[in-house]
């Protein structure tokens, strides 16, 4: 019998190359790829909107998003993607598919989403500069404040776009990309990015 | 021309695409062949305002019935298709 | 200093002395200095030729010091860089700079071509229309090559563009364009009242007129109060001031584009940076400060090399001390164009004298005049005695008829000023005529923006100052920012005067448009032939039309046809105006969307190890998929597919098709759902089972197939087509939201989620033995035909099983989630290394398919039914589905449709190709007997021949004839033989052991 290992490969494991890229100095932008994460599309049912609030607060201490925004707690971020659904990010299969079951049982359909995307974090001084290049929403920090989420699209790419708590005192933008554009969309980043200087690494932290 | 998604807020055009009159409404099962024709092939043609399906596809998939003044593309009005929001209904 | 400037002063002017640039020009090396433009740099050299026109290859110098230049336009940059039609005027000098005129052979000087002048009675407006008509073959083989060798300016490289581009986008409160002293006093109000403001300015130093014509602000010289005001905006964290930038669109919603040249002055522009970046810029409000343009006087020998603008040459004079003569006459019929005078007096040079067409002129200006030593001659420039080497003399007629010549090296003319209305005019706008002004101002603005200072026909500068900033102080209050704008800026207003003149009578050609060669006689000729239209008069003399777009003719165009057809200017009116206002290359537009990298590229979950396998990929919409894995010593292709197939059909093999769309359908009324988006039922589908489905559009025609199977109660999984999986989403989303939105039904797309692999042959089975779980019963019992469920594998993680099969073998399609696929692709092989396990790719996928007679993309063309796909018998006649009542119309029903049937060439040895037509044999190929065509072609193993697909007229009923396959695409012809589509295994047998 043969010996079969399972390994988990990100779809960014060849294009994502740790270090500095680009522009020589201080850089600019800074890349992680946050890797292994349980992601869990949740989609309310029909009339079901307080009972999925409910099952939402007893779970997690928090209400569900309504609004595009997303609401981070101790083990897990509540992200809107659309209206009557949300994300659930978390780690270590705490609040993954198998573990929601049952608290959303007949209020909201779950769809596993774990495997189907790519989570890039993305700050720096630049990085509003460089993401103004991909994304037509305004992220100007009035206009896409701490918290702020956006269902939108980058080059074409659909993505999840929300901020993140700022770090070094600069702001934090979370993008999800659909798996199989991930690469493609790295190359584009990178390409955008470069002239500012980009340090590139990857982690297996939600901040 | 930008759209203003009720969920998401102001988007550019890239974000949606463009399916036609919302106006025509589907016949019920039983309906006349030629009830059945008219849906599927007549579509008013108006310079000025007119409702329209959007699909706000490259944002948060919501499907949208936009009013629009095809001479101008002024949007007067953005709703939800009926569909959507149905996690309140009954609430 | 530097070379030979002889026409530099020896002190003044912008430009950094300190950084002296050489640069060559038609070969001929010269030098300048660091804030010259080409231009500038040329006019300080004594350069007054730069140019051929178009059509007369007439000598031509540089008109203006802006970006409205006509007649300065050169190949900048040399090999791949090459930049045909630079205007000399804004191409900012740097060291190296390399040059050369247009449209000119064998030189500038010797120009061959300038023979045209003496066609010249031909070559008149429209003469495109009256002239190579006849003989009517001459056209294509003689007439059109010609034209278009003689035709354009400079030329294209030839070559592909070595540098980048991209785009951004940016949003603001207010939107400024310009930055001379409305457009900076905009920016002060609206910034200091706490707005976001984005101010574009083309020119690569702010102030616009403020840097030639100076004046005193708030008790400050000009120049100082710009640095100081620079200085102020540049403390403001929101306002952003973006030089080299020239906002050429206005779109709709408060949408703008603007292109800027980020490293156009560098002969490369910097590692990781691009040459040029177009913006789209999101503003709730926009203020067009974008001033105006001078307009010259129609004249005869006006193009002459040395006739310039006066504001341009004033420009020339103070911005960057270079003198474009020592001996200067004015022609004017304003009072702004005496400031040229001052200007040239304050530098030293000599007046010859003042030509001004007004009966008037100020005291003061006459004792100028008698303190100079020039005359005041009151009448009309006639006639220029001059050419390639410049100006020599002027002819003047002089109010009340007498004549006089004036000799002067250099003559600066001014007809009054234009306004900048092209931005305020996008939204089908058309400017109104203010007589007072004798000129076109904004008549109404695109919904947001309004115009302020020259740009709305206010010339003071004192008005530019507080139409400006109450302009931005307004715009921001709009915006709902209110904080204190503070006082606006102070000036005095200059003197207006100005007596209209537009065309001075006279013998030789008066131009009107330089650079399309348009002359006044043209205008004329257009109305005495019917062209009165200003839409026609544009088209048929092509006066507006060149890359200038008429910056410096257009208003005296129509002036001129106003007073030949009887009319006023207003009555006359204006072309539309569109965007862009200034030419944006078309690399910028695409930004980085080119080559490689034209579109997103989507990568499987088993692309990195296929590639190590060194697998031949194909593009398939945006996905990179294994075409077929060549093995070392293998020909070509065909050789390789075939191996495969055979490989398949004989043991086992794997194909990652994970590229098919796949979707989750949750809910209570999830099998309700499927049912109406489907042919037949899904609600009566058992859990654990898969189905193959069909979905109409709902004029009846087939619009997608898949495999959708029930894992619970309320959880379908949905497969869809490669192609069409995006639009397939948003078809069931626009059922579930607007169509049946009574249905308690979830949708998400889960095609990234899951890796899913066909493993093919009839050693399946043994290989699944070897990776799935021994717990688990994979017998023709345990997980019969058309089973679905997820599955324990060894190693510890779990995956779907779908016994369904594409190629008709005995096959299961194992999915994971997506990052498993690449240990998928591994672990395949490695279980299945004892049976000869085979990778195969999309041809070998295909050769199976068709063998089997199981329909794909070529077969969904949009035209077919289910019917005529075999597939009639699906439709369920217990519920509605889309699609349903238009799949019974009369014609999608008739008996004599094209319906899929299998082919094979009689001669076993000819190679089928897809596309042919079918048509009876024995008779000749034509519209009225053509009966179908080849949908899908391959070489088939299993047969030893090319078989393929077809629709074909009542095919079904015509099993066994021989027919004609008609390819005049590749000039073919030969016999074919309908038959069964399957072809292979009819029974199933194979697949359902």
């Amino acid at each position: 019998m043969a010996e079969f290992s399972w390994d988990v490969r990100s779809p960014l494991d060849r294009a994502l190359v740790a270090g500095q890229y680009g522009a020589q100095g201080d850089a600019g932008v800074s890349l992680t790829e946050i890797r292994n994460f349980d992601l869990v599309q949740v989609i309310v049912r029909r009339g079901k909107a307080a009972d999925t609030a409910q099952a939402a607060k007893a779970r997690f201490g928090v209400a569900t998003p309504e609004t595009p925004k997303a609401v981070q707690t101790t083990d897990a971020t509540l992200i809107w993607s659309g209206p009557d659904q949300f994300f659930v990010l978390s780690k270590d299969g705490k609040h993954g598919t198998e573990a929601l079951a049952q608290p959303f049982a007949s209020s909201a359909s779950l769809s596993d989403q774990s495997h189907a995307r790519v989570l890039i974090s993305i700050s720096g001084a630049r990085a509003r500069t460089m993401l103004a290049k991909l994304s037509s929403i305004d992220l100007h920090h009035d206009a896409f404040a701490l918290g702020a989420a956006a269902a939108t699209s980058m080059d074409h790419t659909s993505v999840t776009l929300w901020r993140g708590n700022d770090r070094d005192g600069l702001a934090v933008f979370n993008v999800l990309v659909f798996a199989t554009f991930a690469e493609s969309l790295w190359h584009t980043i990178l390409d955008s990015a470069a002239e500012y200087g980009v340090a590139i690494s990857h982690s297996e932290e939600l901040a | 021309m930008r759209i203003t998604c009720p969920f998401c807020g102001e988007r550019e055009l890239g974000e949606f695409t463009y399916l036609g009159d919302a106006k025509p409404v589907r016949p019920v099962a039983g309906a006349s062949e030629g009830e059945v024709f008219d849906y599927v092939y007549l579509r008013d043609n108006i310079a000025g305002v007119m409702s329209e399906n959007w699909y706000h596809g490259g944002g948060c998939r919501a499907w949208l019935k936009v009013t629009r003044n095809t001479l101008t593309h002024e949007i007067s009005a953005v709703e939800p298709a009926a569909g959507v929001g149905a996690a309140k209904v009954g609430a | 200093m530097a070379g030979n400037q002889k026409n530099r002063l020896t002190s003044g002017g912008l430009i950094d002395r300190s950084a002296s640039l050489n640069f060559r020009f038609d070969g001929k090396s010269f030098s300048g200095f660091q804030g010259d433009t080409l231009a500038s740099a040329l006019v300080a050299s004594g350069v007054k030729l730069v140019g051929r026109s178009f059509k007369y290859h007439r000598p031509r110098g540089i008109l203006t010091a802006s970006s409205e230049e006509p007649n300065a336009l050169v190949e900048l940059r040399t090999g791949a860089r090459r930049e045909p039609n630079t205007k000399a005027t804004t191409a900012e000098l740097y060291e190296g700079l390399e040059a050369a005129s247009q449209n000119r052979w064998p030189s500038l000087r010797h120009d061959v071509m300038s023979v045209n002048q003496l066609f010249a009675p031909i070559f008149v407006a429209g003469f495109y229309y009256k002239t190579f008509m006849w003989p009517a073959k001459f056209w294509e083989a003689i007439y059109e090559p010609a034209i278009r060798r003689a035709a354009g300016l400079g030329r294209a490289a030839g070559t592909a563009d070595p540098d980048h581009y991209d785009k951004a986008w940016a949003h603001c409160d207010v939107l400024i364009a310009g930055s001379g002293p409305a457009g900076l006093a905009a920016a002060l109000g609206a910034g200091r009242s706490g707005a976001r403001v984005i101010l574009c300015e083309e020119d690569f130093t702010a102030g616009g007129r403020l840097l030639s014509d100076g004046g005193m602000i708030d008790g400050l010289p000009a120049a100082d109060w710009l640095s100081r005001t620079l200085a102020e905006l540049a403390a403001m964290p929101d306002v952003r001031i973006m030089t080299r930038t020239t906002l050429f669109g206005v779109y709709d919603g408060g949408t703008y584009g603007a292109i800027e040249r980020v490293n156009d002055h560098l002969p490369v522009p910097p590692e990781h940076q691009v040459r040029q970046r177009l913006w789209r810029i999101v503003a709730k409000r926009s203020i067009v400060a974008a001033g105006a343009i001078e307009r010259p006087i129609v004249f005869a020998g006006n193009d002459t090399p040395g006739v310039m603008m006066a504001s341009a040459m004033r420009t020339y004079v103070t911005r960057y001390a270079a003198t474009p003569a020592k001996r200067v006459a004015l022609f004017t019929n304003n009072e702004d164009g005496w400031r040229t005078v001052e200007t040239a007096l304050g530098a030293g040079l000599q007046i010859a004298a003042v030509v001004d067409a007004r009966p008037d002129v100020s005291p003061a200006h006459r004792s100028l005049a008698s303190k100079n030593g020039f005359t005041v001659l009151h009448g009309s420039v006639s006639g220029v005695d001059g050419g390639k080497d410049g100006v020599r003399k002027i002819s003047v007629s002089l109010t009340g008829g007498a004549r006089a010549e004036v000799e002067a090296d250099g003559l600066a003319i001014s007809g009054g000023w234009n306004p900048t209305v092209g931005l305020t005019s996008y939204h089908r706008g058309r400017p109104k005529w203010r007589d007072d002004i004798a000129a076109f101002v904004p008549d109404g603005a695109p919904p947001g923006m309004v115009a302020a200072g020259a740009a709305n026909g206010a010339f003071g500068l004192g008005a530019c100052l507080r139409e400006g900033f109450e302009a931005g102080t307004m715009a921001a209050r709009d915006t709902g920012r209110t904080g204190n704008a503070g006082s606006t800026p102070v000036a005095d207003d200059e003197i207006f005067s100005l007596a209209p003149l537009w065309h001075v009578a006279g013998k030789g050609k008066a131009f009107v448009d330089q650079q399309h060669d348009v002359t006044a006689s043209d205008i004329e000729l257009a109305q005495r032939e019917g062209f009165e239209s200003v839409e026609h008069l544009k088209r048929y003399t092509t006066l507006g039309m060149a890359t200038d777009q008429g910056k410096t003719s257009n208003v005296a165009g129509l002036a001129i046809m106003a007073a030949v057809s009887g009319r006023t200017i207003p009555e006359t009116g204006t072309t539309i105006y569109r965007p862009p206002y200034v030419p944006v290359a078309i690399g910028a537009f695409a930004g980085h969307h080119r080559d490689e990298t034209f579109h997103a590229t989507r990568l499987t979950p088993s692309h990195h190890w296929a590639a190590e396998q060194g697998a031949i990929f194909v593009d398939t919409g945006l996905w990179k998929r294994a075409q077929w894995y060549p093995r070392a010593g293998e020909k070509d292709w065909l050789e390789s597919v075939t191996r495969e197939v055979k490989a398949v059909r004989s043991g086992v093999g794997f194909c990652d098709v994970s590229t098919l769309g796949k979707i989750d359908v949750h809910g209570p009324d999830a099998g309700a759902f499927l049912d109406r988006v489907y042919i037949n039922t899904f609600s009566s589908l058992a859990v654990g089972k898969a189905r193959y489905g069909l979905m109409l559009r709902e004029d009846g025609i087939v619009y997608d197939d898949g495999t959708t199977s029930r894992l619970a109660e309320d959880h379908y999984f949905l497969t869809a087509t490669t192609a069409k999986a995006g639009l397939v989403m948003q078809h069931l989303e626009f059922c579930r939201q607007v169509l049946f939105p009574e249905l308690d039904v979830q949708l998400t797309s889960v095609s990234d989620q899951w890796a899913q692999f066909s493993i093919a042959g009839p050693k399946t089975r043994d290989l699944l033995k070897e990776i799935v779980d021994p717990a688990e019963d994979l017998s023709n019992e345990g997980f019969p035909f058309m089973g679905a469920r997820e599955v324990a594998l060894r190693g510890g993680i779990r995956a779907r099983l779908f016994r369904i099969s594409f190629s008709g073998e005995m096959a299961f399609e194992i999915s994971v989630p997506a990052r498993y696929g690449e240990a998928m692709a591994r672990n395949l092989m490695l279980a299945g290394r004892q049976f000869g396990v085979t990778p195969y790719g999309t041809e070998a996928l295909g050769v199976m398919r068709i063998e089997k007679g199981h329909i794909a993309g070529p077969e969904l063309s949009g035209t077919t039914t289910a019917a005529d796909l075999g597939l009639g018998k699906m439709m369920s006649t217990k519920k509605d589905f889309i699609g349903r009542v238009m799949a019974g119309r009369e014609a999608l029903v008739a008996p004599d449709r094209q319906v899929v049937v299998g082919i094979k060439a009689t001669d076993k040895a000819r190679r089928l190709r897809s596309g042919a037509h079918i048509i009876p044999k024995g008779q000749t190929p034509g519209p009225g007997n053509d009966q179908g065509y080849i949908t899908s072609v391959c070489f088939s193993p299993t047969l030893d021949q090319w078989i393929g697909l077809a629709l074909v007229q009542r095919g079904r009923e015509r099993i066994g004839e021989i027919v004609h396959a008609h390819d005049p695409l590749r000039g073919e012809d030969y016999d074919v033989e309908l038959c069964n589509p399957v072809f292979y295994d009819p029974d199933g047998g194979r697949q359902r052991g």
